[in-house]
């Protein structure tokens, strides 16, 4: 049989197409098979700023376990932009090692382009915090190595808890938000509305703003709602200890903090002071207790180790891929026995390698994703 | 002789018509003279009434949202309120008066987030802190006043130096400024104050008003008196209305910009250290959201973003109008879900209403 020129033309543009395409599967699958050398890897961390105490946590837990296994690290400062982000961490792959990487994401939209721009270098990522509840590791491949996240439900619900026991079961509370849309925000807000509302019917809830985790917002925010409620406001409760510090102040300022308790999300260097100091009488009554270094170096971990061939994430069990890490609930009886490793970042990523991302305490995995509100609940502002 | 008496006669009327149009024409032009006098008085008239009901439109809008807030709710008019209002409404109008000064040359100054930040970390790290053994006392607002000149000093010399668009130039000093507050912020803890004096000051009451309020109405009095009373004054009035020929009258446009750069900039530091102290602690990011006040209620005002026509004065109602709707709408219950669309809606009511008058003069709306 004779083919003519274009027919032929067109079987080896067939042919070699189909050549390439099994050349790169067969790249990707040998890299998970067999692993990536870890002289030719490149930690990268991406945060969304370097001055937000948990971003530079972050920032911490990803130098301390890029020196522990002798691989470079490189930073990404998001500097609160989607587009910076996104664009910085292109760049960062098209160097051409092999990127085993942490994002903490600006917003949920931009883990599926992170996620597929990874694949398509062959990199491994674990994204933190927010994403799609539609984009699933198993759906996207082995460069997709893990979602993770600490559960906002039980965090709200910690601090409903701490802040209703010290209102004694009565009064008026407001609430600051953070971002009105961000699903971490999202979710602490259901977790404290929908326990509070269960076991301290006698508290209500006054107003919510949403300060956008920024500490000026809140400041003002606040002052406003003082204005607005004065001194019938007995409890705040914030999203994140950044907005919490702006609150304080506020209520400092107008001399009420000695009536008000508070409760938040983080437990940040500057909180655990006030709570230690009993600042404005013990005015801080919750806390809930997870760090940036550990989240970082969970992440880090969990992508090295399906770089280097030591799991297969498509065999991992759905639970390890979008997971929810324990969150502690804190006060001023408990703190030490979880701040211990906050001056040891070292001593806690030998933890982390001796146990695995996934038994290191005090940060075990839980619960699988994705995190859901409690049913019926429905933000009342 | 026939002819020598029609010669005459026509002579005679050609004198006569000359007469009557000299006549004619004198009569003229002492009608077009008090017709340029009237029409001068006319416009001076305009314009005295143009310059009062312009502001006195926005005052309306201002009152009336306030009687729409106190109605719907009343302690939106308690003093406790009213203090609020002018503490959150400070460091808009140290910021405004700065823009207002450099809009009016007919630049932009879009570097005040990062130059706030870059200030309040000077002024925090050299005062009473929880990060090193520094107290400076007011050596340290100096630093922080002195840091914003150096930026705002630093734009300006390289917008005429190097002829820079202010747009360009300011948007990197921007960042620039974010960049050494980010520096000097590091990652350890976040330094805070520890001298509640210092850390108090803002809202703290003199003569029954915040602090901050008596700090930014000092600013606006210094910017007022600049603009109208001084050289300076002066002269940025006439680049922002005609570059070109303010250079042909000898002026030095480049040593009048960097003054008013410099000037802005020294208040943006002002701006910078009240943040740092409301929040009582320090931040690469204290003037996060600024810019989108402090310009828009400058345009709000009335001052052109052409630059040559506007004041100080009317500045403080667009900072008002914005300060009160924000303020309004949270204690008047709006839910936080609409606020920002309501916001928004309100605003653009109230510059229809507010420039009601001047439509007819704007014959192209760009």
């Amino acid at each position: 049989m004779k083919l003519s020129f274009k027919k032929k033309a067109l079987v080896a543009l067939v042919t070699t197409g189909l050549t390439l395409t099994a050349i790169s599967v067969g790249v990707e699958n040998s890299a998970n098979a067999a692993g990536v050398n870890p002289k030719n890897i490149v930690f990268v961390a991406s945060v969304i700023n370097t001055t937000n105490p948990y971003m530079a946590s972050n920032i911490a837990g990803a130098q301390a376990l890029g020196k522990k296994l002798g691989i470079p690290v490189q930073i990404v400062d998001s500097q609160g932009s989607s587009q910076v982000e996104i664009s910085k961490i292109q760049a960062i792959l098209a160097q051409g090692k092999t990127v085993v990487m942490f994002v903490n994401t600006v917003s949920s939209s931009d883990a599926p382009i992170i996620v597929n721009a990874v694949k398509k270098a062959h990199g491994f990522v674990s994204i933190w915090w927010n994403k799609p509840d539609s984009l699933e590791p198993w759906n996207v491949g082995n460069s997709f190595v893990a979602f993770q996240k600490h559960p906002g439900v039980s965090s709200g619900a910690c601090d409903a808890d701490k802040l209703g026991a010290a209102l004694g079961g009565k009064g008026n509370v407001i609430e600051l938000p953070g971002v009105k849309d961000s699903t971490t925000s999202v979710t602490r807000v259901a977790g404290f509305e929908t326990e509070l509302k269960a076991k301290f019917p006698n508290i209500k809830i006054l107003d919510a703003q949403p300060s956008n985790w920024d500490p000026n917002l809140a400041y003002n925010n606040t002052k406003t709602m003082i204005a607005k409620y004065g001194n019938t406001i007995n409890g705040v409760w914030s999203a994140d200890d950044a907005m919490q510090t702006g609150s304080i102040k506020a209520f400092t300022d107008a001399n009420l903090v000695n009536n008000v308790k508070f409760a938040s999300d983080g437990l940040y260097a500057d909180t655990i002071a006030a709570i230690k100091s009993g600042e404005g009488n013990n005015a801080i009554v919750g806390e809930t207790f997870h760090r940036g270094y550990a989240a970082s170096a969970i992440g880090l971990y969990t992508a090295y180790l399906a770089a280097i061939g030591k799991i297969d994430p498509s065999k991992l069990p759905h639970s390890e891929r979008d997971s929810m890490f324990k969150i502690a609930c804190v006060d001023s009886t408990n703190l030490d026995q979880y701040t211990k490793w906050d001056n040891n970042i070292p001593g806690w990523i030998d933890q982390l390698i001796k146990n695995g991302p996934w038994n290191t305490q005090p940060f075990p995995l839980v619960a699988g994703g994705p995190e859901k509100t409690p049913a019926g609940w429905a933000s009342q502002f | 002789m026939k002819s020598a008496k029609c010669h005459s006669l026509r002579k005679g009327r050609k004198e006569e018509n000359m007469s009557q149009v000299s006549a004619s024409e004198k009569a003229k032009l002492s009608d077009s003279k008090f017709e340029a006098s009237t029409l001068k008085a006319a416009a001076k008239k305009n314009a005295l009434i143009k310059s009062l009901t312009e502001p006195a439109a926005l005052i309306g809008v201002v009152i009336i949202l306030c009687v729409v807030f106190s109605l719907i709710n009343a302690r939106f008019y308690g003093i406790v309120n009213i203090r609020t209002i002018l503490e959150q409404a400070a460091i808009p109008l140290i910021l405004a008066v700065g823009s207002t000064l450099v809009i009016l040359i007919g630049s932009i100054d879009l570097s005040i987030e990062g130059v706030m930040g870059a200030s309040a970390m000077s002024f925090v790290l050299l005062t009473a802190n929880t990060r090193n053994p520094h107290d400076h006392g007011d050596v340290a607002v100096l630093a922080g006043i002195a840091t914003g000149a150096v930026f705002g000093f630093a734009s300006g010399y390289i917008l005429t130096k190097f002829k820079v668009p202010s747009f360009v130039v300011t948007l990197g000093m921007w960042f620039v400024g974010q960049g050494f507050a980010t520096m000097l912020y590091g990652d350890t803890a976040t330094p805070y104050m520890t001298n509640s004096r210092v850390s108090g000051w803002s809202p703290r009451l003199t003569f029954g008003l915040p602090n901050a309020f008596w700090a930014a109405l000092i600013v606006v009095v210094l910017g007022f008196l600049l603009l109208n009373f001084t050289k300076l004054g002066r002269s940025a009035m006439a680049i922002g209305n005609n570059e070109s020929i303010a250079k042909t009258t000898g002026l030095n446009i480049d040593r009048v910009k960097i003054s008013i750069f410099t000037f802005a900039g020294a208040l943006t530091g002002i701006a910078g250290i009240i943040g740092a102290i409301q929040l009582g602690s320090g931040s690469p990011d204290v003037g996060k959201g600024s810019l989108f006040v402090s310009v828009p209620a400058v345009v709000i005002g009335g001052t052109a973003l052409a630059g040559g026509r506007g004041g100080v004065l009317r500045t403080i109602l667009g900072v008002f109008l914005l300060t009160i709707l924000n303020d309004g709408l949270i204690v008047a219950g709006v839910s936080a879900n609409y606020q920002s669309g309501v916001a928004g809606l309100i605003l653009i009511a109230a510059i229809i209403f507010a420039l009601w008058s001047r439509r007819d003069k704007l014959g192209v709306a760009k």
